[in-house]
């Protein structure tokens, strides 16, 4: 197999590198821990080195660059890191956080109050399927269409694994804001 | 002109609507809809700060220098093997 020329080198380094932070920050997000979260990197730069003449010259060098992370991450990450235990689907109500809000601070003050290291605990404890579509699109900016070619699954696996994502972590943003008393739950509001 | 569209639908579209990914059509019913619904709007409105919070979370983290430095190295060592 031909390796890559220097002509190639250099557009990997104009291609690739310009994405290592966000290649970074989804490694970090999957793995959970800074060490891994850098090997994790490293290896799936290399990979993609190794096999720049796949890539095809101005497509989308950022999906094509979590692809090959992601894929790295699955074989030889995921099983290293424990998992924390699924969440019941079924026991989130929809928009709980919304509401809760919406009727215990009228003045809005809840965002104000909301550290984000908190939000960024809540995104870490989902289930990772979950989690990897919730980072792509929320903390990446990253489209349906670019998370589905990333993920190698439909846009409508994307959207609903998205919109189930964002519930979740809102479920558990709502139990942090009663636990510390920033909003009323539920039962104690109704009676 | 279409039907205005009800809480429901604008509801099912939000997800869509806050990506910017829906076609300028269906996203226009559904800003109609929020400016003339209070509760949807602060309900889109909440769902937007939420969203803002993650993504200034997620930029304040960057890939290290050292490791940076470290991956630059390894491609010079890689491309010198050829």
């Amino acid at each position: 197999m031909a390796e890559p020329s220097t002509a190639s080198v250099r557009s990997f380094d104009d291609e690739a590198l310009p994405h290592l932070d966000a290649l970074y920050r989804v490694a970090l997000r999957l793995t959970g821990e800074a060490a891994q979260a850098e090997d994790l990197v490293q290896d799936t730069m290399l990979k993609a080195y190794r096999s720049w003449r796949q890539y095809r010259p101005g497509t989308n060098a950022k999906g094509w660059l979590l692809t090959i992370l992601r894929n790295t991450f699955i074989n030889s990450y995921r099983r290293r890191k424990l998992e924390p235990v699924a969440m019941d689907l079924e026991l989130i109500e929809p928009h709980a956080l919304y509401r809760a809000v919406e009727s215990a601070d009228p003045e809005g003050s809840f965002f104000g109050r909301l550290v984000d290291e908190k939000v960024l605990e809540a995104v870490d404890a989902l289930p990772p399927d979950f989690r990897e579509v919730l980072v792509l699109s929320d903390m990446e900016g990253m489209r349906y269409a670019e998370i589905a070619e990333a993920l190698q699954v439909p846009v409508g696996t994307v959207k609903s694994r998205l919109f189930r994502a964002r519930r979740l972590l809102q479920a558990q943003l709502y139990s942090y804001a009663v636990e510390m008393g920033y909003i009323k739950s539920r039962e104690d509001t109704d009676g | 002109m279409a039907e205005p569209i009800d809480c429901a639908e604008a509801g099912a579209r939000l997800q869509d609507y806050l990506k910017r990914e829906l076609t300028p059509e269906l996203a226009a019913e559904v800003r109609d809809h929020l400016v003339r619904c209070r509760g949807c709007f602060g309900h889109a409105q909440f769902e937007e700060n939420l969203l803002h919070l993650m993504e200034a979370r997620a930029r304040r983290e960057t890939c290290p220098s050292a490791l940076r430095e470290r991956i630059r190295g390894l491609l010079r060592a890689e491309a010198d093997r050829t």
